[in-house]
């Protein structure tokens, strides 16, 4: 198997976007045995209410991981602020494995930290309180116990005042903090870090103080979601590359 | 050398069989049977040390098996990134929970033969992967059945490979 690494998020799946569906199943069989690892960085589906909730889309989309798995390629999952309730159940219906925000993949030499993003969005407050409380595993617990009909009300009505927040907040409000991503780089003392959530891809150079003396750079690359092309991170021969394509015709 | 493969990233170990045969080839046992597999660090406390090796998600402790001598005597200092046993009260009575130095902790090296003294036995160091310790050793903690400085999401040893050198 060969040591390329492919590193993707924000596809946002759901019925309503077949070319998507259609692009990520591609995807998938074009890599097939072709890569050693895919590390998915949250919101692969654009809403999830429990594993107990199957639809033709979960079945179609875990029988392609399945099958991606099977070609000897580990598949990773981290959650994302859509999908984060993505139980073991259906990870191991698709061969993935969960885990972690904050994710430290060492890869070809490479020192790289993984995360959704959401996290780093800290201007966003109202935002931030809700992660906090939908991220709380007793909060999971006892909404799961929900009846589904009630979930899916819950989680239309979320993504209904999201959509309308969205369009109140300024655009940096909505985008990573700066100060956040100084304090991570600091504190993790990784020179790489990888995430989506913004959906503005882009690689930006963050100098970082190491000592009194001397200055580094570290990267900060983000994915781009997969709206209107397919982006993810290839990592080959200790290079990491952001690339996008076109969707299938 | 034994790779903890947890869901915040790999952490390889190298074991020192030289200096702790015993508590070597007790944690390269445990690793072998899979019994590390699917345990947490379930005691997490920054500029201190992470603990794990005895307990899944959930707080729930697994059996594990007889108590080892305590080799505390080898020399050997519990230094940033070493990898210790832990034990209870008793300094005999390490099983299958180690800990991973995330400070300079010489006060768990040993000073003499009595209860107090003999300290804690270093095995082995983390060759790769402090970074993951460094992301493991700043999260989020309380109290969980019982117990203290419990991180609030699970940090799991996923899976475990050995390496035969």
């Amino acid at each position: 198997m060969q040591d390329r690494v492919l590193l993707i998020s924000d596809l946002h799946l759901e019925e309503q976007r077949q070319d998507i569906t259609e692009a990520f199943t591609q995807f998938l069989k074009v890599n097939r045995g072709k890569c050693s690892a895919l590390y998915i960085l949250g919101d692969l589906f654009e809403v999830w209410v429990g594993d107990d909730v199957e639809s033709p889309l979960t079945t179609k989309i875990a029988d392609s991981l399945r099958k991606f798995y099977k070609s000897g390629s580990s598949i990773y999952l981290m959650h994302g602020n859509r999908d984060f309730l993505i139980g073991e159940s259906y990870a191991a219906q698709c061969g993935i494995t969960l885990v972690q925000d904050y994710f430290s993949l060492e890869v070809q030499n490479l020192e790289i930290l993984l995360l959704h993003g959401d996290s780093l969005c800290t201007d966003d407050v109202d935002y931030q309180q809700f992660r906090t409380m939908v991220r709380d595993n007793q909060w999971q617990t006892e909404f799961l116990k929900k009846p589904i009909e009630e979930r899916v009300a819950y989680a239309s009505a979320a993504r209904e005042q999201s959509r309308a927040a969205v369009k109140t907040k300024s655009t940096e409000i909505m985008d990573v903090n700066q100060t956040a991503v100084k304090t991570l780089f600091n504190s993790t003392q990784h020179k790489y870090v990888i995430h989506g959530h913004t959906h503005r891809p882009a690689i930006h150079d963050v100098s970082l103080k190491q000592d009194c003396s001397s200055e580094t750079t570290g990267k900060r690359i983000v994915l781009g979601d997969w709206d209107k092309e397919i982006w993810f991170v290839e990592i080959q021969n200790g290079k990491i590359d952001l690339r996008a394509l076109p969707f299938p015709e | 050398m034994i790779v903890l493969n947890t869901n915040y990233g790999a952490i390889t170990v190298e074991l020192n069989f030289e200096k702790a045969p015993i508590s070597a080839e007790n944690f390269k046992k445990y690793a072998k049977d899979g019994f590390y597999e699917g345990t947490i660090f379930h005691r997490v406390i920054d500029d201190f040390m992470v603990q794990g090796g005895g307990f899944e998600a959930g707080m729930a402790q697994k059996d594990n098996g007889s108590p080892i001598e305590n080799e505390a005597n080898n020399g050997l200092s519990n230094l940033t990134g070493t990898l210790a046993m832990a034990r209870t009260s008793d300094p005999h009575s390490a099983t299958s929970q180690f800990f991973i130095n995330v400070g300079d902790n010489l006060f768990l090296d040993h000073r003499d033969k009595s209860e107090q003294g003999w300290g804690y036995a270093v095995f082995g160091r983390v060759v790769d992967g402090m970074k993951v310790i460094n992301t493991i050793k700043a999260c989020e903690t309380g109290s969980n059945a019982g117990h203290q400085d419990v991180p609030v999401d699970d940090i799991v040893i996923q899976t475990v490979e050995i390496q035969e050198d």
